[in-house]
Formats: structure tokens, C-alpha cells, sequence
């Protein structure tokens, strides 16, 4: 043990009088392995790690897709109705729990917040094992049709909206009109699936029965809402296809009678699909993950060649120390383990400094990436992190200690001692500096490639012309503050007199009723009379003066007038995309169209196609008709230079009534930039990456040349001394290690090609001939940072007399 | 004489010539008013103890160092202030310079270690010509049976000679020797000296930098430098 010790102190003494060295390495080592254990814990989370739920396997979301009269899916999304049948009827789970997710306003709060609501039946909790930090879950005193006002929060919701209230469960909280009596809140422990999006956590959790569904909706068989969901546990062995086929005659045999009279309908059927919660929750970040392990694992190669190289340029430069350690008796085995001490001794510091910016890298994604990558809550240092940490670390002490020691020529030590380190002694061999050169390239080339790759897609969404304009507009909803609506001409009133004192207002251009045009469309069944064709395009109610304020240009026909707000009148205005399969040979307009009912309704104009950041699909079917002086959603357009704050649209409400309040209020560039979160991230990143990448790589390059042109110092200054001219050096160390270059070049085509044919589908998007211009940049890139590797360390031999790279030689 | 003669005839020429190696802390001068003048023909010897100058003489007239101070001719060309280019230009084609531990290149063949200093120089030469050119040193330093060797299956000796041979390629105004058998056993060392004489008698210039005086006594002009500077003999009055 004190043998060890021992080996220890001798190791971080040797260490200490070369600080640069000792730094390069913990910096390089411990940045690159930091991130690659943070993505190796965020592979094993996403992966293989199974979801905090009993039984996960068992746990599946249950999908209900509408397809058409071709038997493609329309819509995948339940009916209120279906949903509800399906809960009441089904066999084939054990347990099961309906889930609507909603927003609303805690009216019973002074700030009154919108909070993140979750409408349950009562066996959620104990499907998902939740515990109670106090109070308790819902009971059968909750279930379906008790309607008992009861609420849980969860434990951040109790931290921040009630201040870790003491004496919470005497408090109610009130929801449109309802106060609820709080009868627990969460364990701080507890994560909910993220079923619905990645990321969004709900804040309260009430009972089913006062989910937000209109009494119309609730006995809707045709209208179809994304905000509600089936679980359900089993306990049998049934594979998801049984189950599917069980559930799928059930609920479509239900739904085609209830919807027999309705035409649209005609030949479409439902089609059930259970899947697993983990599929669901997971969705498919499993190729963000491999995509982000390659990247990390091409830094660690990258680092692993820089510090191969340092270390046995060190070794060589402490061949005569060794010699004089198997001089006084040192074996072979002796010698690996001094070695081993000090590449150990630095592997360890490494991994510690690893650690830390492991855990920095979980609270980035957790801050940033939350809804991106899904689970990141479950994100911190576990056993994998430590296993992995220390494997890593002694794999590669050992890789590190066996290279260097591989260098000594152990019989030959004793002519080192005797000469006076000329000639050749210990030397990093020719082929291990080529095949460092080469793999560094290679790694290099393909890292810089993707990731400026990346970066020009996301930049390319994020400057994508959207079709509108978002600059000084800002969109506020209202939502009732009661259970119950006020009548609809009460409503005009109300919201004709909320939009007349807003336009009052000093700051505020216009007004326009109609919600934010980066949200706010449904899909509406719609049918075209004179073909019978059926569509399910994207609708939008709007006012007359929306495209106008957005700047949306219209290409044809005439925009609604005031005359068709007021009086409700039947036409509608569509996008181009829509009008050409309306009326493919001829103009739309006047054309007529069906969305269920007896009247049918006029296209009067047709509107240039718009791109909101997300839209997946090139030509997506748009309708707009015009919306009631009812409607409770505005947008406002600022005058320049001024601002609107929350308090004053809220003074206008009060004044004018007491029944609403603000449900969102945001500005449209905020809202796009919210949307465009993803590219932005993707953006940073990609770039961050690609200047560390290059950073790496230049040092390294830098380092393996710098120590060649060091070992061929008496050649250079022999060729010096023969008459060879600068330019003749510099293009000798140039054309010496071209090939080296020009091979890795050639080895990262091939791995591309190789990512390419295995990634092929999740590629396909980014593949065009754009790449082939920024494979040439990466080149370029990469072929500067070698010509500046080559000619630095050059430097100090050419631009003096030729004696001083003689020196020695004699 | 006509100027042009007299630029062919002297070889070298010194005028003051000083080397200051300056530190932090002190200024050493290796070199002190040397005066120095080498004419066609001549087999110059330079010798003295270590630390004299020798060797920083013997690089300040191969260009391969700058003097601090004074005039240098070679063959008539003022070479005190040139450019690092330039002063590469002027060794290729005027200077042979033959190293105590060969400096051969051992990644090359015997062939193209002698063929190097063509290969840099000003005027391309054809293939054949280059090749014609490196027999004909190889012939005379008696080493035309080893032409596609490497430098490390040779020995010493053999080394130094083909290191000669590249010397000669190019064919210099002089060859400039440093210590060329500090490195070699007595025997291969004589090959070498018989070598240089040989040379010397078929009109090559040179000058050697030695520290055995066996071998420096071969020269027909010795000159002997000590901290600096050169040693001239007082003149003997003979006793009457």
C-alpha cells in the first residue's frame, strides 16, 4: 500500500513541473468525457432505463384513429362520446383512467394566474403510483359522474403559487366559477407521463367531471378533441395487436352507428391502438440521442488522439529519466506502472472534473431541452454515470500507459544513457502519427459536416418568410370567469365594448377579433357541394380586418365586410393550396362548400398560403370564415415604439364587465420565437459544436505536427544547409503529410455515406445538393487548419539561420 | 590581374568578422576581427581547444549563421547581408558542407541524399543530368556500389563519404568540413582524410575544422584559433 502511495506522490510531482501539459489534458479529457456521460445517462434514461411506474410495460396510452373512405387516417384524436363508451365499456384492461388536459385562470388568486390543468378519473393515481406528500388521491368519491370539487396540486405548484401553505388542505381553489376544496398535494417525487407534449407538466389535478368540454361536445360522435386521453393497465399477457383488435369493433361499431346519418362520414371507420407508454412518451428522440452519442463520441476520439499524442510526446522527452530508472533496476512491468500512475492519476482528475460538467449538462437540458427531449427530469448521476465514469477512466489510463510504454525500447535504454539524446532513440513511430493525422481528419470532417448541417437547416426555418407579419402585435384571449357562459348577445355586447375601449387606448392602433394567426384552427369536416369531395382542412374564425393587419395578401376575390361579421353571413375565404383542390381547372371563387348542415357556404376570396414555424406538410388546406362579434379572442396592433402592459388591457376589461378575465396575453414575436425554441436551440448547439470541434481538432493537428517537424529538426536543418529555401520546407511538411490528410478526408466521405444508408429516414429531410457545397466548405475549413498546423511549428527552424536547427546535431 | 581572375582564385574573404551570442545576462564573443582570406585550390585547417570558435566560425563561412559585425566575400559576392532566401540560394550553389555526424537523410536512398542539393537548386536539371552528376561524385568518393542503399546500413565511414560525395554535387567553390572524424574509428577516419586530400589534389578548395592534430597537420595552411581569434605566429629573428 505504501508501494502505492508511494508511486502516487512521485507521479503528481512529475506532473507538477509541467503544468501545461497537465492542464491540456484535464481541460480536453474533462470537458469531452463530461459530455459524453451526461449523453450516455441521457441514452440510458431515454432507452433503457424503465419509466417511474409499476409495471411500465404493463401501462399503455390507448390511440383512437379516424380513417377516411381510402383508408388513410384523417385524424387521430377522441370523440367526447367514444371516449367516454370506451371507458364504460371495455374489457380488456384491468385499470383505467380517462386524462384531459387543459388551461385555466385561478380566479380564487390575486394575480390570477393560468395554470396547467389535468381533469382525472380517480385510478390515474394508483396507476401511476403516485404518493402524497399530504392529504390524499382522489377515491371513488371522485369517479366518473360524482362531480365532488375537489382539487390536488402538485408539490411545485403548492411551493410557488401558495408558498408551502401550512394549511392548505382547509383552502379551496376556484376554477371558471367552481371553488374546489384542496384535498392533497403531490410528492415532490412524483413525474407525470408526458403523454400529451414533452415537457408540459400539469399544475393542478381536478376531477373529470368538470372538464372543459361543452354540453354540446360532450354528446358530439363528430367532433374530436386532442386533449383527451385513455389509459389503461393490464394484468393478462395480451400483446398490443389483441388488445387493438378487441377495443377496435367495440368503439368503431359504436361510433359508425351514432354517425349513420351524417354523409361525410360515409365508409370511414375507427381504428384502436394500444401503445405502450414508453413508445409514447419517447416518440422518436431515440434518433436525437444516437445523433447527439455519435457527436459526443467523435469529441472523445478526437480528444483521445490529441492526448495519445501528448503523452507519448512526453514519453519520449522522458526516455532518459526512464532509462535511468531500468539503469537502477526498474523492470519492464516496473516502468508500465509509473507510467500507469501518472496517466491514472490524470484520468481520475478528469473524471472528477467530468462529473461536474456532466451534472452542469443535465441542468442545461433540463432548462433548455426540457421540451425537446423527453424523461429529462429523471436526468442525474446514477450508477451508469459512475460505471461508466470509472470504466472509461481506467480503460483509458491503461490505453494511454500501454501506448507509451509500447515506445520504449527496453534493451535499448542503455545506449540512451549514453548518448546525448541525438539520433534516434525513442521516437513516436511514423505510422502512429499518420494514423493519428488521419483518424483526427476523419472524426473532424464528419463533425463539422453535421453540424454546420444542422445549423444551416435551423437557421434556414427560422428566417423562413411565415407569409404575415408578427412585429407590433400582441394577441389576448378572455376566458369566463363563471361556470356558465353569459347569454350571446350579452357576449357581443360585452366584447364589441372591451374591443371599442382597447382601440381607445393610446398605445393601440386597431383591434381586430380573432385569435393569434400562429394558433386558433380547427379542423373542420368540410365538403365541396358541386363534387362531393371531402376534406379536413385547418379553419379559422377571423373578422374583417385580419389579413389586413397581419399583411396575409389576398390573390383573388374580395375580404369580409363589416356587413358579414355583423350579420353572420355564410362565406368564407380560403388559401391558394385549398382553392386549387376546391376547383383544380377553374377559379374557387364563388364556389360552395359544406361543413355539416343544411346550408352551405360561398368562397369569396382566396388567400396567399402562410408557414407557421412546426407546419411539417408544404401545402396545408386553410379556411377562414368569419367569427361572431362574440368572439373572445383579439389581437391588438401596437403603434410603434409603444407597449401595452397586462394591467391596463386588465383595467379596460373590469371597467366594461366582471364576468371575464384574461386567460393569455402575449406578443406575436414572442409566441413565434417560442415556436422556433427548437431551432434556436438546435442552432447554438449545432454551432457550439462545430467551434469546439474545430478547436480540438486544430490543437491536435497543431500538437502531432508541432513534435514531427521537432523529430526531423536535424533533417530540416540538413536541407537548410544544402540550400533549401523556406517555401521548400514548408512544402515539404506539407506534401510529407497531405496523404495523411487527404485519407482522412476521404475515410469521413465514407463514414457519412455509412451514416446516411443507416440513418436514411430521419435524413432523408437534409439531404440535397446544398450538402455538397458544405462538404466543400468543411474541406476548405479543415484543409486551413492543416496547412496551419504544417507551417507553425515550422516557424522557429525557417525564419532563423540554419545553425540553429544544426544545434545539437554534433 | 583582371578583377575576373581575382574573383575565381579567392575563394573566401573575411574582412573584421565578429559573432556576439547575446543572453539575458551576458554577451559572449565568440568571435573576435577575424580576417580570413581562402584562395582556389587552397586546403585550410582550422584548430584550437573547445570553446575557441571553431565551429561558429566554420558556420558563419557556410551561411548557415549571420556575423555581428564585418565584410564576407565568396567568390567576389558580398554575402554579409542576406536574406535567409538568398543565403539558401548562395549554399546551394557555392558551398559544400560536409557535418561531423554525416546528416544524411535516412528515409532517402544513398542515390537521392547526394541528389538533394540539385533538386533545390536554381536551374532544373533533366533527370539524366542529375543522374550522370551523382555517379560521378559517388565514382569519386568510391562508393558507386551502394547507390540504392539506406544511410543506416552503411557504416561510418561510408556515411561521411557519401556525405562528401553529396558535398561535391553541386560542385562548389569550397567545401567546409566540420570535424569530419569525430565520429569515425581511426581507420575509416584516415579513408576519409585520404578522401579530402585526393580531392584537394584534383583542385577542390578546402577548409577543415579538426581538433586532431594529426589531421590538421595534412593541411597546408593550419590556422590556429583561440578565444576568438586567430593566432598569428611572432616572427623569428634567427640568432646571430
Amino acid at each position: 500500500m505504501s508501494q502505492f502511495i508511494y508511486q502516487q506522490k512521485q507521479a503528481w510531482a512529475s506532473l507538477k513541473k509541467n503544468p501545461g501539459f497537465v492542464t491540456t489534458v484535464l481541460a480536453t479529457m474533462g470537458t469531452t468525457l463530461g459530455a459524453l456521460l451526461c449523453i450516455l445517462t441521457l441514452a440510458y434514461v431515454l432507452i433503457a432505463k424503465p419509466l417511474p411506474y409499476p409495471d411500465q410495460d404493463n401501462l399503455h396510452l390507448v390511440e383512437h384513429h379516424i380513417g377516411d373512405s381510402a383508408g388513410e387516417t384523417n385524424a387521430s384524436a377522441f370523440t367526447y362520446p367514444g371516449l367516454i363508451y370506451l371507458y364504460k365499456n371495455q374489457t380488456a384492461y384491468e385499470d383505467s383512467a380517462l386524462i384531459y388536459y387543459d388551461q385555466d385562470v385561478l380566479t380564487s388568486a390575486d394575480s390570477q394566474p393560468t395554470l396547467n390543468t389535468l381533469y382525472v378519473t380517480p385510478k390515474w393515481f394508483s396507476m401511476l403510483d403516485a404518493r402524497m406528500h399530504l392529504g390524499r388521491k382522489f377515491e371513488p368519491t371522485e369517479a366518473l359522474d360524482t362531480n365532488n370539487p375537489v382539487a390536488i396540486l402538485t408539490y411545485d405548484t403548492w411551493v410557488k403559487e401558495f408558498a408551502s401553505d401550512s394549511d392548505i388542505l382547509n383552502k379551496k381553489v376556484t376554477f371558471k366559477g367552481v371553488s374546489f376544496n384542496v384535498v392533497g398535494i403531490l410528492n415532490q417525487s412524483f413525474i407525470e407521463p408526458a403523454l400529451a407534449a414533452t415537457g408540459l407538466k400539469s399544475q393542478v389535478i381536478l376531477p373529470w367531471d368538470y372538464n372543459g368540454q361543452s354540453e354540446r361536445g360532450r354528446g358530439s360522435w363528430g367532433n374530436i378533441n386532442s386533449s383527451q386521453m385513455f389509459i389503461g393497465k393490464i394484468t393478462s399477457g395480451s400483446s398490443l395487436e389483441q388488445i387493438s383488435q378487441t377495443l377496435t369493433p367495440l368503439v368503431n361499431d359504436k361510433w359508425r352507428e351514432e354517425v349513420a346519418g351524417v354523409e361525410f362520414f360515409n365508409g370511414w371507420n375507427i381504428e384502436m391502438k394500444a401503445v405502450p407508454f414508453k413508445n409514447k412518451i419517447l416518440g422518436d428522440s431515440t434518433n436525437t440521442v444516437y445523433l447527439l452519442l455519435a457527436g459526443v463520441i467523435g469529441l472523445v476520439l478526437i480528444a483521445c488522439a490529441n492526448i495519445s499524442n501528448l503523452f507519448m510526446s512526453r514519453t519520449a522527452e522522458q526516455q532518459r529519466q526512464l532509462a535511468i530508472h531500468a539503469a537502477v533496476g526498474a523492470t519492464k512491468g516496473k516502468l508500465f506502472k509509473t507510467i500507469f500512475s501518472e496517466t491514472g492519476l490524470l484520468m481520475f482528475l478528469s473524471v472528477v472534473i467530468a462529473l461536474v460538467i456532466a451534472t452542469l449538462g443535465f441542468f442545461v437540458m433540463q432548462q433548455f431541452l426540457a421540451l425537446r427531449l423527453p424523461r429529462v427530469d429523471e436526468l442525474m448521476i446514477n450508477w451508469v454515470t459512475l460505471v461508466s465514469a470509472v470504466s472509461i477512466s481506467l480503460l483509458l489510463a491503461l490505453f494511454f500507459a500501454g501506448l507509451s510504454s509500447r515506445m520504449i525500447n527496453y534493451r535499448a535504454l542503455n545506449s540512451t544513457l549514453q548518448s546525448s539524446g541525438k539520433g534516434t532513440g525513442i521516437q513516436v513511430s511514423k505510422n502512429i502519427r499518420k494514423f493519428l493525422i488521419i483518424s483526427q481528419v476523419a472524426v473532424v470532417t464528419c463533425l463539422v459536416f453535421v453540424n454546420i448541417s444542422l445549423f444551416k437547416d435551423s437557421v434556414k426555418t427560422i428566417n423562413q418568410d411565415i407569409g404575415f407579419h408578427t412585429d407590433n402585435l400582441m394577441y389576448v384571449t378572455f376566458a369566463s370567469s363563471g361556470t356558465t357562459l353569459p347569454e350571446r348577445d350579452m357576449r357581443k355586447q360585452i366584447m364589441n365594448e372591451v374591443r371599442e375601449k382597447l382601440e381607445a387606448l393610446p398605445q393601440i392602433e386597431q383591434v381586430v377579433q380573432a385569435s393569434s394567426p400562429l394558433n386558433g384552427f380547427n379542423i373542420w369536416a368540410t365538403t365541396v357541394v358541386a363534387t362531393n369531395e371531402r376534406f379536413t382542412p385547418e379553419s379559422k374564425r377571423i373578422d374583417q380586418n385580419y389579413f389586413q393587419m397581419i399583411g396575409q395578401n389576398l390573390i383573388e376575390g374580395d375580404l369580409f365586410t363589416v356587413a358579414d361579421i355583423k350579420d353572420e353571413n355564410r362565406v368564407a375565404i380560403v388559401n391558394e393550396a385549398f382553392a386549387k383542390r376546391v376547383s383544380p381547372s377553374e377559379s374557387a371563387i364563388g364556389k360552395q362548400i359544406n361543413f355539416g348542415g343544411d346550408e352551405h357556404t360561398t368562397i369569396i376570396g382566396i388567400v396567399k398560403p402562410i408557414h407557421i414555424p412546426g407546419d411539417t406538410d408544404e401545402s396545408i388546406l386553410r379556411t377562414y370564415v368569419p367569427t361572431s362579434l362574440a368572439e373572445n379572442a383579439m389581437i391588438m396592433q401596437l403603434k410603434p415604439e409603444s407597449i401595452v402592459s397586462r394591467e391596463q388591457v386588465v383595467s379596460v376589461l373590469t371597467s366594461v364587465t366582471s364576468q371575464y378575465n384574461i386567460f393569455e396575453m402575449e406578443l406575436l414575436d414572442t409566441q413565434k420565437s417560442q415556436l422556433l425554441f427548437t431551432q434556436y436551440t438546435t442552432a447554438i448547439t449545432s454551432a457550439v459544436l462545430a467551434v469546439i470541434t474545430f478547436f480540438l481538432a486544430a490543437i491536435g493537428l497543431y500538437g502531432i505536427l508541432s513534435y514531427s517537424t521537432q523529430m526531423r529538426r536535424f533533417e530540416i536543418g540538413t536541407r537548410l544547409a544544402i540550400g533549401a529555401k523556406r517555401f521548400d520546407l514548408i512544402g515539404l511538411i506539407i506534401k510529407d503529410n497531405l496523404s495523411s490528410v487527404i485519407l482522412g478526408m476521404i475515410l469521413s466521405i465514407l463514414i457519412l455515406i455509412a451514416l446516411y444508408l443507416g440513418f436514411s429516414e430521419a435524413l432523408a429531410d437534409y439531404i440535397n445538393l446544398s450538402l455538397l457545397v458544405l462538404f466543400v466548405i468543411t474541406v476548405a475549413l479543415i484543409s486551413l487548419i492543416s496547412l496551419f498546423a504544417c507551417y507553425w511549428p515550422l516557424r522557429p527552424f525557417i525564419n532563423r539561420p540554419a545553425i540553429h536547427s544544426l544545434r545539437g546535431s554534433d | 590581374m583582371s578583377q575576373a581572375t581575382a574573383n575565381i582564385t579567392t575563394k573566401i574573404k573575411m574582412t573584421n568578422i565578429s559573432k556576439i551570442f547575446e543572453t539575458e545576462e551576458l554577451e559572449t564573443h565568440a568571435l573576435r576581427s577575424i580576417d580570413l582570406e581562402i584562395k582556389a585550390g587552397d586546403y585550410v585547417s582550422i584548430s584550437g581547444p573547445s570553446g575557441c570558435g571553431k565551429s561558429t566560425l566554420l558556420s558563419i563561412l557556410g551561411l548557415l549563421d549571420m556575423p555581428s559585425g564585418g565584410e564576407f566575400y565568396i567568390e567576389g559576392v558580398n554575402v554579409t547581408d542576406l536574406s535567409l532566401d538568398e543565403a539558401a540560394e548562395i549554399r546551394n550553389s557555392k558551398i559544400g558542407f560536409i557535418f561531423q555526424s554525416f546528416n544524411l537523410i535516412d528515409e532517402l536512398s544513398v542515390f537521392d541524399n547526394v541528389a538533394l542539393p540539385l533538386r533545390y537548386s536554381k536551374e532544373k536539371l533533366s533527370d539524366e543530368a542529375i543522374k550522370k552528376r551523382v555517379n560521378e561524385c559517388l565514382e569519386l568518393v568510391a562508393m558507386s556500389h551502394r547507390v540504392s542503399h539506406k544511410p543506416n546500413q552503411l557504416s561510418g565511414g561510408q556515411q561521411q563519404r557519401i556525405a562528401i560525395a553529396r558535398a561535391l554535387v553541386a560542385n562548389p567553390a569550397i567545401l567546409l568540413v566540420d570535424e569530419p572524424t569525430g565520429n569515425l574509428d581511426s581507420k575509416s577516419g584516415d579513408q576519409v582524410m585520404d578522401v579530402l586530400e585526393k580531392l584537394n589534389e584534383s583542385g577542390t578548395t578546402i577548409c577543415m575544422v579538426t581538433h586532431d592534430p594529426r589531421y590538421a597537420d595534412m593541411a597546408r595552411t593550419q590556422l590556429k584559433l583561440l578565444d576568438g581569434a586567430i593566432l598569428t605566429t611572432p616572427e623569428l629573428k634567427a640568432a646571430v
